[in-house]
Parts: C-alpha cells; sequence; structure tokens
C-alpha cells in the first residue's frame, strides 16, 4: 500500500489551496461541517460524520445562476459558473453516493442541469473512510461501506503513522501526482460494521403500501421542519427565484437564484389559490419515503437513500427512516 | 434517569378512562423512540395506551400538536376531541392558545402532571428546568402527580449575563455569528406552541419581508422577528433552542422579551389565561382601537 503521513498530507494541501477552492471537515463552533478552507490548519482530521453532507458544494443551499443587468434600453445577462476548480476533501464515502444519486437526474437525463454539472465537473472528491459505522449509519445495507471507494477520486485510510493512499479515478492522479507517498507491506484494518442489516424493499414492494397507516403512525409527530431533507445527500428538490439587487439611477440589477427545497415542508405543494395536495404531515412523510424508496429508483435506478443516518439523528421528535424500512418489510410480508 | 414509574401508570389509566368512555378521540403524550429517548405519541385505541412512559426525557412539548388537531380529518366532521399530557411549562402554552382564541376549551382534556425537572441525554438537568418556578401545571382537568419539594427559585435571568456584558457590536457580532450556522430549516417555528400563523410573515416562501436566499441578513431578520412575535408569548419551553440542529442559542433572544415583558408590564406569558399586552383586540367601546 501506499502511505502518506498527517505532515505530508497537510503540506501538499497547503499547495492546492493556492489553486482550487478547497472545502474540508472544520469545527464550526462545536460542529464539525465541509466548509471552505484557507490552510491545512483549518482542517480537522480525526471525526465522525460532518453533519451536513457536501451537496451545498455542488448544489448549493443558495446559488446565483443569472446575473441580470438592465441599463437604460440595454440588458445584459451573464451566467454565474465558478471558474476555479474545487477540491473536496475528508469526504466520507457515502457523501459520494450522494452526488453519484444526484447524478443519475441532473446529468443524466436530457437536458443535463448546467450549473449542477458544471460543479460536479470542476470537482475532486477525496475520500476518508470511516473506522466504524456511527450512529444511525445504514451505508451498508443500501450498497455502500464505511471504506467504499466508489464514487471517490482519492480514498484515505487511517494505518499507524498517516493514511494508506488509493488512487480511484485519473482526476484523482492528476490532483494528487504532488503527494509525498511510501510503499509500505501491510493493509489497512477493515472497518467494523457490527449492527443489523436494515431490509430496503424493492420498489414494487412499495406500491401497495401507499393507503397503509404506516404514514399515520410516523408522520402525525412530524413538526414539517426541513431537517431531514436538508441533511441528506441526495434530497435535491429546488426552487429558483429571482430578486432584485439593486435599482436607481437608469439602472436595475437582478439576480435568478436557485435555493434548496424541502418536501417535507408545510407549503411544499401549495398551489395557486391556496390549494394544497400534500395537507398533512402522514401525506408528506410518506412522499419522503416512497420518493427515496420507489419513486426515485423506479424513474432514474438508483435508491435515494445511501444510509448515511443524518436524518435520523437530527430529527427532533425520532422519525427514524431504518423504522420505517423495517415496517415496510414487516408489512410487504417478503 | 428518574423513572416515576407510578406517574406513568396514572397517564395510562387516564388515557385509557378517557378512551373507553369516549371522552376524547385522540391522546398525545409519550413513547420510547427506537433509541431509547421519549419521543411523542398519539394514541386513539384504549389498547395502546401501554406505549405510554412518563420519565425525565419527556422534553417535548405536545400542545404544539393541537394546532394539527383544529381541523376535522374529514370535511363535514366534528375536529377530534384531545387529551393532552402536559408538564407545568407546557401547560402555560394550552392558557397562550386558549387566550388567543386557537383551542376551544371542551375540545381539549389537559392531563396535568406535575414535574420534578427533566434531564438531556448525558443526564444533566435541564437548564430551564433548574429556573423553574411552577412545578404543577397553571391549568388542567385532571392533575396527576403529587406537587414535588423542591425549594422555588427565584429567576435572576442568570443565562442572560455573557451576552448582555456585551457591547453593542460585540453583541452584533455574537449574533451573526450564531446565525450564520442556520440552515434555516424552520425547526425552531414549526416546534413553538406560539407559532402558528398560516403563512409565517418570515417564510422564505412568501418573499414580501424576507428573501428566498439564506444569507445571514435573511436568518438575522427572521430571528430577531420571530423573536418579537413571540413576546410575552413564548412559554420558556426551550423546545425551540432543543430542535435546532445547530445549537442556536434562541433561548438567549426569546427571555431578553420575557424578562423586558415582566419588568414592563409584571407579564409572564400563560401563567394566565391572558393576551399578551404587546397585543390588543380590534374592538369598539372600550377597545384602544
Ligand atoms: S421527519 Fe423529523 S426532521 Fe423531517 S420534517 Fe419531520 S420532524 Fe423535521
Ligand atoms: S434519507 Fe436519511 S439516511 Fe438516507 S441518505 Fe438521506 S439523510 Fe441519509
Ligand atoms: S454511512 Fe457509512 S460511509 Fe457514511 S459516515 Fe456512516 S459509516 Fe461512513
Ligand atoms: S432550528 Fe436552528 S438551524 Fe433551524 S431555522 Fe431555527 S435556528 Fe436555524
Ligand atoms: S419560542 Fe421557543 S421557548 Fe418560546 S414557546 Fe416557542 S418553542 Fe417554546
Amino acid at each position: 500500500m501506499k502511505v502518506t503521513t498527517l505532515d505530508a498530507l497537510r503540506s501538499w494541501l497547503d499547495t492546492v489551496v493556492g489553486e482550487y477552492d478547497v472545502v474540508a471537515p472544520r469545527d464550526v463552533d462545536g460542529h464539525v461541517l465541509y466548509r471552505p478552507v484557507a490552510t491545512s490548519g483549518e482542517i480537522v482530521f480525526s471525526y465522525e460524520r460532518p453533519e451536513l453532507s457536501v451537496k451545498d458544494y455542488l448544489l448549493p443551499a443558495t446559488e446565483v445562476l443569472l446575473r441580470v443587468e438592465k441599463r437604460g434600453g440595454e440588458v445584459t445577462v451573464e451566467e454565474n459558473l465558478a471558474d476555479r476548480g474545487q477540491v473536496i476533501f475528508g469526504v466520507r464515502p457515502c457523501d459520494a453516493h450522494g452526488p453519484a444519486t444526484i447524478d443519475a437526474l441532473f446529468l443524466e437525463q436530457e437536458p443535463p442541469d448546467t450549473y449542477y454539472s458544471h460543479h460536479r465537473a470542476r470537482t475532486v472528491l477525496i475520500g476518508m473512510a470511516c473506522p466504524q459505522l456511527w450512529e444511525g449509519c445504514f451505508c451498508t445495507s443500501v450498497g455502500g461501506a464505511p471504506d467504499d471507494a466508489t464514487h471517490l477520486d482519492v480514498l484515505l485510510r487511517r494505518v499507524d503513522g498517516g493514511f494508506a493512499v488509493d488512487t480511484v479515478t485519473e482526476k484523482g492522479a492528476k490532483l494528487i501526482a504532488g503527494l509525498c507517498v511510501e510503499e509500505r507491506d501491510g493493509a489497512p484494518d477493515a472497518p467494523t460494521t457490527e449492527g443489523e442489516a436494515v431490509p430496503v424493499m424493492p420498489p414494487d414492494a412499495w406500491r401497495p403500501l401507499f393507503g397503509d397507516n404506516i404514514w399515520m403512525r410516523h408522520g402525525e409527530r412530524c413538526l414539517s421542519c426541513r431537517i431531514c431533507t436538508y441533511v441528506c445527500p441526495t434530497c435535491r428538490c429546488f426552487d429558483v427565484a429571482d430578486r432584485v439587487v439593486e435599482q436607481g439611477a437608469g439602472i436595475t440589477r437582478i439576480e435568478r437564484i436557485r435555493v434548496w427545497d424541502a418536501c417535507t415542508s408545510t407549503n411544499y405543494r401549495r398551489a395557486a389559490g391556496g390549494h394544497n395536495s400534500r395537507p398533512t404531515k402522514p401525506v408528506r412523510l410518506r412522499n419522503r419515503s416512497f420518493c427515496k424508496f420507489r419513486y426515485y429508483p423506479e424513474d432514474y435506478g438508483p435508491l435515494g437513500c445511501v444510509g448515511c443516518g443524518r436524518c435520523i439523528v437530527s430529527c427532533p421528535v425520532d422519525i427514524d427512516i431504518t423504522e420505517v424500512l423495517q415496517d415496510v418489510a414487516e408489512r410487504s410480508g417478503r | 434517569m428518574l423513572v416515576n414509574e407510578a406517574l406513568a401508570q396514572q397517564v395510562r389509566d387516564q388515557a385509557r378512562e378517557l378512551l373507553e368512555g369516549g371522552r376524547v378521540d385522540c391522546v398525545i403524550g409519550y413513547e420510547t423512540g427506537p433509541r431509547g429517548g421519549a419521543r411523542p405519541a398519539f394514541i386513539y385505541d384504549a389498547a395502546d395506551v401501554t406505549r405510554l412512559i412518563w420519565n425525565q426525557a419527556c422534553v417535548h412539548n405536545l400542545v404544539t400538536y393541537l394546532h394539527d388537531k383544529k381541523k376535522p380529518p374529514r370535511r363535514g366532521e366534528q375536529p377530534p376531541r384531545v387529551a393532552v399530557v402536559a408538564k407545568p411549562c407546557d401547560s402555560r402554552a394550552v392558557n397562550v392558545l386558549l387566550a388567543e382564541g386557537q383551542i376551544e376549551r371542551e375540545r381539549v382534556f389537559v392531563i396535568g402532571v406535575t414535574c420534578e425537572g427533566l434531564e438531556d441525554e448525558e443526564g444533566a438537568a435541564l437548564p430551564r428546568c433548574l429556573r423553574c418556578a411552577d412545578r404543577v401545571p397553571v391549568v388542567y382537568d385532571v392533575l396527576l402527580g403529587e406537587p414535588p419539594e423542591v425549594s422555588p427559585v427565584e429567576d435572576g435571568y442568570g443565562d442572560l449575563a455573557g451576552v448582555e456584558e456585551m457591547g453593542a457590536s460585540e453583541r452584533l457580532a455574537f449574533w451573526l455569528r450564531e446565525f450564520d450556522r442556520c440552515i434555516r430549516c424552520y425547526a425552531c417555528r414549526q416546534v413553538c406552541p406560539g407559532c402558528y400563523c398560516t403563512t409565517c410573515m418570515f417564510e422564505r416562501d412568501d418573499g414580501l419581508w424576507i428573501d428566498i436566499g439564506i444569507e445571514v441578513s435573511q436568518k438575522h431578520l427572521f430571528h430577531l422577528g420571530r423573536a418579537l412575535h413571540l413576546a410575552g408569548r413564548c412559554v420558556e419551553c426551550d423546545e425551540c433552542e432543543r430542535v435546532c440542529p445547530m445549537d442556536i442559542p434562541l433561548s438567549l433572544l426569546n427571555r431578553r422579551l420575557t424578562r423586558e415583558m415582566e419588568e414592563l408590564y409584571g407579564h409572564r406569558a400563560g401563567r394566565e389565561e391572558v393576551l399578551t399586552p404587546l397585543l390588543f383586540e380590534l374592538g369598539e367601546e372600550g377597545s384602544p382601537i
């Protein structure tokens, strides 16, 4: 195996920040979050699962798509596309499965999403394997693993005195060409993956359960907040709005922005005239679950859940998607 | 963790009696969640009352769910009659909602429970419990449990000292740093019994007062606006702070206004069934407007 030391990794990262936008796990007032960093000193190398996924850097919570300027009779429209490359460091394996899931809709369907594909193309994902499953994690039940290299460009795994380096893609190889590594015997320890497998029923098993009381039982205590959708690496609903940012003296500047939306929120389905076709918490929770395990896989291929467990640990009223999955399995009697 | 099994049994018995006697359609209480903590439970069938628990992890303010029960489940039917398990702090929210005409007294059965104080997941007493002067619900249809023997505390607003010592610019910097972490999930608003406007003025989807973009200026406006709308209405249940995934110390904002309301008007939300002095009714005779 190829091994690098923490010091070598740090000095290499300090060269990368000059050339790329670098995002890495950072301790933000006690919360480990993927955040932009200016030096390797800001990065935490020992962490569990960052509380939010890397989604924000590929499909930002708020992104300016277009800048429109009207000067007298003249209108100019400018597309906002970042020109630097982006490196996301310390990506947990499930967080690489997240964008791969979104790709099935945003890249592989026609027409591809301009802004998302731009971020995807400019981004290199450097993974950091998990030594174990953290609270709520069930990646191993949905096609992932704590040390899964799929969908990453480089995978790092902790070994004595440093990190084992696995190059996964061409893009990754190019990026880490300057990283100091040495050849060593042995292999990294396998992660511990104890815990019961969560049963995941195929999409067609869900159909008869649309009217089941599972949704009332779990959904009635839901708060209709947006935590579960915002922390989720695969939830990708968005909204688009125009806003005036400057107006006066013959000049108007407008931005077209895209922001995250959440199907769990009260007014997600509100239409003109006030009609809401998903008026209650249980039907909204049902939609989120069906989206992940029936609609998305049926329509685009991958499951809409990578098993990161974030929604489970962050729901304030203990709505647990693995409990829903257990109930679905039980009800469908397979 | 203190598990008051006798009190839990009383809650179950009460729930059974109410459901079997047809007095209510649903009992909102607590059950054990998949990872051992407590979580809200909705019981419709007397056979399910065994799910109900009572212990020091029962932190949620269940009064907030009464808003979901204001409408009939199907058109043409009556709204359900609901019983709700209410701790002393939660019961103050019942008074707020009654005063504001949000719930009908005869449709809600309040199962009041006395409270010895709650604990967080690590077993530490909750800050609001350390300063709690209530201990017995302020409104109930039945009172379960003995009033605990705890020496009455004077709320000195010690929690506010840190921010109040800061100068204005330092304080602004403190709050902007906190708000910067906010992901605008609106959980704080959604959980709050006092936040029930059909369209929140600070809802990003509405766009009249607030921008849909998640810039810190927008979050700043949301938080200050929400706190102001709760002045004299916040019952200090600290649910907003508990549910916040980013640990934003919202109680410091709310309690600043609680203190202001107490000093200016001698008003503490929900202790009695009265409106906040900052709200008034439009009327004819005798009304300020
Ligand atoms: S499931 Fe939990 S996190 Fe998701 S909207 Fe409901 S209360 Fe919020
Ligand atoms: S649904 Fe929950 S567990 Fe699945 S990917 Fe989303 S946040 Fe993670
Ligand atoms: S779900 Fe798997 S890959 Fe993701 S943080 Fe947990 S153990 Fe790591
Ligand atoms: S719960 Fe916390 S993160 Fe969510 S909107 Fe409120 S303050 Fe922001
Ligand atoms: S503002 Fe917070 S503490 Fe006050 S009533 Fe609402 S949820 Fe409870």
